[in-house]
């Protein structure tokens, strides 16, 4: 409470008391015990001081003069503090909650009430200040009888309880609760506008209020799970209260059924059998059990996580592991697992936003805020509403806080039954009494409450309305009030004093004796303790089949209540990417690294590589970085890197969120499109952030849309594989340990390192890029930058065309035609050759000479005539030179080309001169070449560096030089295949540019991908690999 | 890459290098010009008006083509008098890749085919390597560089006893070479690779004869009257191609240069003589070459702008 506050109340006392009969000893003892809650004595003294004053204490009245004067000054003063009070209430008004202010006005009638002098004038002023407050006229009334009435008989609403030994008489509005014996009576009253219980005393037995000794008469808060205890009475919970209170409001119309279930682990264990439980809407059911007892599987079983092998469980009738039937129940289970399922960058309040907007299609946003407030300030939670969740190491906010909010997240779409695996577990004793408290009052709103407990206090033992009892090996032991299971156990050991469950003076039972009878051990001769129990599960679950007769409550025949409308998968998407969203964005070290990682790398590397050029001229030159090739295949390493580091661990951190959520029945395509929306967005910043940083420093000029096109592919691409990888392994070093091996082939069969003709001849096909580097995505990317950047560049454009066909030209000239001499000349040697394997030979050369001729497109008459000479039966050396006159024919045809094509270029270039000469540009062929034309990379696209220019392989003789000019040959309609560096692809019947195919194939290998995730297949397989490993065991 | 490989790989470039300068300095000319005389006379001078048909014979390229003076001979002789090397001299072999067109390319393969075999004559290793490079890029660009055999020209340069082969395989090469282009129609290009190649010796030796002032050179220079001569008979042929007719104005300019030029020819009867058990026939004509220092200083300066013209195009 800040100093104005209390000052502003103190001089508000003051005020009170001093009317009429002025300050009486009573008042003053009040306001001191006031005090004394919050304030150490000296600044309590400082206080008192300034009451003192206000109050004029210590001050004779001097009325009895009877002075007309005096009385004058009375009204003057009466009037100068109504002013006052109006001006001290609005000052309050301005920082107290409505529930403080309630607070506080109970606290001025309390003050009154000390000395029970309810003058006309004192109560004037309360009732202004209420009026000020802003609290309702009825409400005011009832709180001021509250106070001034010293029995309930006076008080006739709905919103007082009374908690005494006799009821109130027939015909009364009163509520009532069965107090056992109890002197005089406790009083409850409910503030129906702030929703706050007040308790009042007016007997003289000891009555505590949580732990503490209740004043006879005084108006305490009687707030949030507080427990009232009688000296011989029954405890009374706060959760008791509220129900009585709610009592009448509607209930939910449930039945859930366990019948005979067994459940089977894989490995063939059982881990129950024979359960039945039968239970209605609003019931709070405790499941215990010695660990390894099944307590977990059980949850698990009955909340539809886990298939039993024998028996069913249905709610209302439909059977909860039927895919069919379980639509008609579908978000009518709540489920808290024992892990935390919170989204730790994100702030309390948005972790139960985002959730609620989930579940609630037709809510509004302030709806669903309002929704979540009321929430949290019902869970204790609307102070740290707006701190981070943190991680359990780092932490943020409590314990008991976070298994608060785990279990809001699923209060709030109201499921219609719950369950909790041990709540409790890991919570301070105190935190463990409001979540149990806090089920309690679930359970009395019509909620149908499971929960796994493990060492309750006895409190919270006896909150439960019921008991399950497991023994190890899943045999159902005990079902039944929790109190009397154990007498039950004390009974089935003859044990003394069995027919009382808790303790006769405090009303406390153990339930650790429990487990202390069931799991009790034979002592041997030396009285130490054996491994042998004393009575077995088996023989316990004897008893219990013989005591325990299941009522089965009447099976509900409706749907049931469905308070989960979720949103359309397009509104799915949009509230999973925001809420991702905001969780990165949240997280500075992760947004950092990701942001800067791009730029960093680019900006490294490109400076480390801007080699100068080799003119020893000093200026660093495009067109002489030999690195260029190099550099192509790093950016595109980079690109697939960041994109799997950044998506591996995506799935798995949210793997427990998506446990709980499946039972939302959410969209799994909207889950995963809003995972790529954003990681393809941070892609599309990362890789154009290199690109521009990258490119920039080395030169590489009009190609950033070129590169980035290619890398934000490629990152999408690795960014999908990270998820396939993340979604099915389970944890994050499994998947990191995972990304060299998905990394390092996508260097070495990328093209770029290894040549694909130089491969082992397992793998590679000659003329061809090996089959198996198709897989990789690296290699079309490669391919894809290395052809457009030589290709495309504003020097080659001017003349590509042309190039193309002189490379073509000159291909056939140079070494297509001495090739067909050679083999042609080889075979007229072997003409008399008796040897088989050289007469093979000899028609071998023959047939591809042939087969070449017959292949080429150039016409020339005679053609086929030439061709006709090839037959091996008749070729001898004077077919020979008639085939050389054929061959000579082409030779000049293609040289022609080849010169017309060469004098083309040369014009080109005079032009292109020309025109920079005439218009002042001035800039040369040389300057443009030296801008856009990297030599090395043109080099390595033409295949230059290598000696033997054809080869013959598949009875073919295979072009080896200038890649890059050659086109495709397809051999039918659906061969995509071609060389490396072609560039263009075939596909259908049509020629595409290679950059635009092997986009294409990027993104199909991605949406291939994206199926794979959608069904899991990698986890799936990897399930069956787990399964054949158990069955080979 | 280990060591021993980085060797191996040296010494297989260095063999390399050798047998293709020699490649194409016999390609620049395989007879000495005294053995010419007789046919440049024959031809000489009006030869270049007769030639100017639209069609040109293969022999008489041939022929021509022959007759050039190898730059071989000019290395030979600049290093003999002492000059030292001096690699900025010759042409930046970084320059390669600016030839864009054929034309250049192919003036710039003569080029630093008699730097090459320049660098190579003082055994400058790393510019013969780079120049080395410029050649086989520059032949590949032309569609010609399947005519370097380089196994062959590996194995046979592993051995020194090999040169009778060697300059028989080079040999056979050029022609190759030749009747490729010509068969293509592209002679046009081996006239402009022997001009290229021509005109870098004859800047060599008038920039060493600058300094050195050596009788033998200016022999040398005013020889190449002849040489320039066939030239232009040869290049008159494509004068109506792109670029060609700056580079006919450019060496006709110098062709009036050498008309002050004299070559006296006295032809003088053979002889022959017992050399290890063979008989050798001796030519006994000589040649004497009347020039004066102007020309030589005019012929020098016309050079080099033609020289700069090239290498700058």
């Amino acid at each position: 409470m800040s100093e104005e506050i209390l000052k502003a109340l103190t001089q508000l006392f003051a005020i009170i008391s001093k009317q009429d009969t002025g300050v009486s000893e009573a008042e003053r003892n009040f306001i001191i015990s006031f005090y004394q809650q919050d304030l150490d004595s000296e600044t309590m003294a400082e206080y008192l001081a300034l009451y003192d004053k206000y109050a004029e204490y210590g001050i004779d009245d001097d009325s009895e003069e009877g002075d007309t004067k005096v009385e004058r000054k009375k009204r003057v003063t009466r009037v100068n503090e109504a002013v006052r009070v109006l001006s001290l209430c609005r000052r309050i008004n301005k920082t107290l909650t409505q529930k403080q202010k309630v607070i506080v006005l109970f606290k001025l009638l309390e003050m009154v009430g000390s000395n029970r002098s309810f003058t006309a004038q004192r109560m004037e002023i309360i009732q202004t200040v209420a009026s000020v407050f802003n609290i309702p006229k009825e409400e005011y009334k009832l709180m001021e009888s509250y106070a001034i009435q010293e029995h309930s008989s006076a008080l006739d609403s709905e919103d007082i309880l009374i908690f005494d030994d006799e009821p109130p008489t027939e015909g009364s509005k009163r509520r009532y609760i069965d107090s056992g014996k109890l002197d005089g009576e406790i009083i409850f009253i409910r503030v129906r506008s702030v929703d706050l219980y007040f308790i009042k005393y007016t007997g003289h037995d000891e009555i505590y209020l949580n732990g503490q000794l209740i004043k006879r008469n005084s108006i305490i808060l009687f707030s949030n799970g507080s427990i009232i205890k009688t000296p011989k009475g029954a405890p009374l919970y706060y959760s008791d209260l509220v129900s009585k209170y709610t009592a009448d409001t509607v209930r939910n119309n449930i039945s859930f059924n366990v019948d005979s279930v067994w459940f089977k682990f894989p490995n063939g264990t059982i881990g129950l059998r024979n359960i039945n439980i039968s239970e209605g809407a609003g019931k709070l059911i405790g499941i215990m059990g010695a660990s390894g007892a099944g307590k977990t599987t059980l949850l698990n079983v009955m909340a539809g996580l886990e298939t039993p092998y024998k028996g069913k469980v249905t709610i209302n009738g439909f059977n909860i592991h039927d895919p069919v039937e379980r639509k008609n129940i579908e978000g009518v289970i709540g489920y808290v697992s024992q892990d935390d399922l919170l989204i730790e960058e994100l702030t309390v309040f948005q972790n139960l936003f985002y959730n609620a907007k989930l579940c609630f299609r037709d809510l509004s946003d302030e709806e669903i805020t309002q929704k979540v407030v009321s929430i949290l300030e019902s869970l204790g939670l609307d102070r740290i509403m707006h701190l981070k969740v943190g991680s359990p190491l780092n932490k943020k906010i409590s314990g008991g806080q976070r298994k608060r909010l785990n279990i809001a997240l699923e209060l709030i779409r109201e499921p219609g039954i719950l369950f909790l695996d041990e709540p409790t577990s890991g919570l301070s004793s105190r935190d463990s009494e409001n979540v149990i408290d806090l089920l309690k009052e679930l359970s009395l709103k019509g909620k149908l409450v499971f929960a796994v407990i493990h060492q309750p206090s006895s409190d919270i033992y006896k909150m439960f309305d019921k008991m399950y009892i497991l023994d190890t090996g899943g045999y159902p032991a005990f079902y039944g009030n929790p109190v009397e299971a154990v007498t039950y156990f004390k009974k089935a050991t003859r044990q003394v004093g069995s027919e009382r469950g808790q303790c006769m003076t405090c009303g406390n039972v153990n339930p650790e004796q429990i487990f202390n009878i069931i799991e009790a051990r034979v002592v041997d001769e030396y009285g130490e303790f054996t491994n042998k129990r004393k009575i077995t599960p088996e023989e316990w679950n004897e008893m219990y089949q013989a005591n325990f007769k299941i009522e089965r409550v009447e099976e509900v025949r409706e749907k049931p209540p469905k308070t989960l409308h979720i949103p359309s998968k397009l509104k799915q998407t949009i509230i999973f990417t925001t809420r991702d969203a905001i969780a990165k964005i949240s997280n500075r070290q992760y947004l950092t690294v990701n942001l800067i990682e791009a730029p960093a790398l680019a900006l490294l590397m490109s400076l480390v590589i801007r080699y100068k050029d080799s003119l020893g001229k000093g200026e660093y030159v495009f067109r002489y970085n030999d690195n260029i090739p190099a550099y192509i295949l790093i950016c595109i390493i980079i690109a697939l890197f960041m994109g799997l580091t950044v998506s591996a661990e995506e799935i798995i951190s949210d793997r427990k969120i998506l446990k709980r959520e499946s039972f939302l029945n959410l969209s799994r395509t909207s889950y995963l499109f809003s995972k790529l929306i954003i990681l393809f967005s941070l892609s599309a910043i990362q890789t154009l952030s290199f690109v521009v940083i990258g490119n920039l420093v080395l030169g590489i000029s009009e190609q950033y849309l070129t590169y980035w096109l290619v890398l934000f592919s490629v990152s999408c691409f690795a960014n999908v594989l990270g998820l396939n990888i993340s979604s099915a392994f389970n944890n994050a070093v499994t998947v990191y340990v995972l990304i060299p091996l998905l990394l390092i082939p996508q260097m070495i069969l990328s093209g770029g390192i290894f040549s694909f003709d130089k491969l082992n001849n397992a793998i590679a096909s000659k003329g061809k890029t090996p089959l198996i580097t198709d897989i990789w995505a690296s290699r079309w990317a490669y391919e894809a930058i290395c052809v457009e950047q030589f290709k495309s560049n504003p020097y080659e454009r001017m003349f590509y065309e042309i190039d193309q066909k002189e490379s073509a030209a000159n291909y056939k000239t140079s070494f297509w035609l001495p090739k067909i001499d050679e083999l042609l000349v080889a075979a007229s040697d072997l003409t008399d050759s008796r040897i088989a394997s050289e007469q093979e030979q000899r028609k071998n050369n023959l047939a591809i000479a042939a087969a070449e001729l017959k292949k080429d497109k150039m016409p020339v008459p005679g053609k086929q005539e030439a061709i006709e000479l090839l037959d091996a039966a008749s070729f001898n050396e004077e077919s020979l030179e008639k085939i050389r006159l054929h061959t000579r024919q082409l030779n000049i045809l293609y040289g022609q080309i080849q010169a017309r094509m060469a004098d083309a270029r040369d014009s080109i270039i005079m032009v292109f001169e020309e025109q920079a000469r005439k218009s002042g540009s001035a800039i040369t062929i040389n300057q443009l070449k030296d801008l856009y034309h990297n030599d090395n990379l043109a080099d390595f696209v033409k295949n230059e560096n290598v000696l033997d220019k054809t080869f013959i392989e598949n009875n073919k003789i295979i072009q080896n030089t200038d890649p890059v000019f050659t086109l495709p040959e397809p051999e039918h309609l659906l061969d995509y295949r071609t060389h490396f560096f072609a560039p263009f692809k075939h596909f259908g019947g049509n020629l595409i540019s290679t950059y635009y195919f092997n986009l294409i194939v990027i993104w199909l290998m991605t949406v291939l991908l994206y199926i794979a995730l959608y069904f899991e297949w990698l986890r799936k397989l990897i399930k069956l690999f787990d399964k054949l490993e158990f069955a080979k065991r | 890459m280990d060591a021993t490989l980085t060797t191996r790989l040296v010494f297989i470039m260095k063999r390399l290098y050798l047998s293709f300068s020699l490649v194409l300095m016999l390609a620049c000319g395989a007879n000495t010009p005294e053995s010419n005389t007789q046919q440049v006379v024959k031809n000489a001078p009006d030869a270049a008006s007769q030639a100017a048909l639209p069609q040109i014979s293969d022999d008489l390229v041939a022929n021509i083509m022959q007759s050039i003076p190898s730059p071989i001979e000019t290395s030979f002789l600049i290093k003999g008098i002492g000059a030292p090397y001096n690699v900025s001299n010759l042409n930046d072999h970084n320059l390669v890749t600016n030839y864009n067109t054929n034309y250049s390319q192919a003036l710039n393969l003569g080029v630093y085919s008699t730097d090459l075999g320049f660098a190579n004559l003082y055994d400058k290793n790393q510019d013969v390597l780079n120049y080395l490079n410029a050649v086989k890029k520059l032949a590949d660009n032309l569609g010609i560089g399947q005519y370097f055999d380089y196994k062959t020209i590996k194995e046979l340069a592993s051995s020194s006893g090999n040169v009778e082969q060697l300059l028989q395989l080079t040999q056979q090469n050029l022609e190759k070479i030749h009747n490729h282009l010509n068969e293509q129609k592209r002679e046009s290009l081996t006239i402009l690779i022997l001009t290229g190649g021509w005109v870098e010796a004859l800047y060599l030796t008038t920039l060493v004869n600058q300094k050195a002032n050596n009788k033998e050179l200016r022999d040398r220079i005013g020889e190449q009257k002849i040489a320039l001569e066939q030239i232009l008979t040869i290049l008159d042929v494509y004068k109506t191609k792109p670029n060609f007719a700056t580079l006919i104005a450019d060496l006709k300019e110098l062709n009036k240069i050498y008309s002050k030029v004299q070559i006296k020819t006295t032809v003088g009867k053979p002889t022959q003589k017992v050399v290890n058990g063979e008989i050798i026939t001796e030519d006994n004509t000589v040649s004497t070459i009347i020039i004066d220092d102007a020309d030589v200083q005019a012929i020098t300066s016309m050079v080099k702008s033609i020289r700069n013209k090239i290498i700058k195009s």
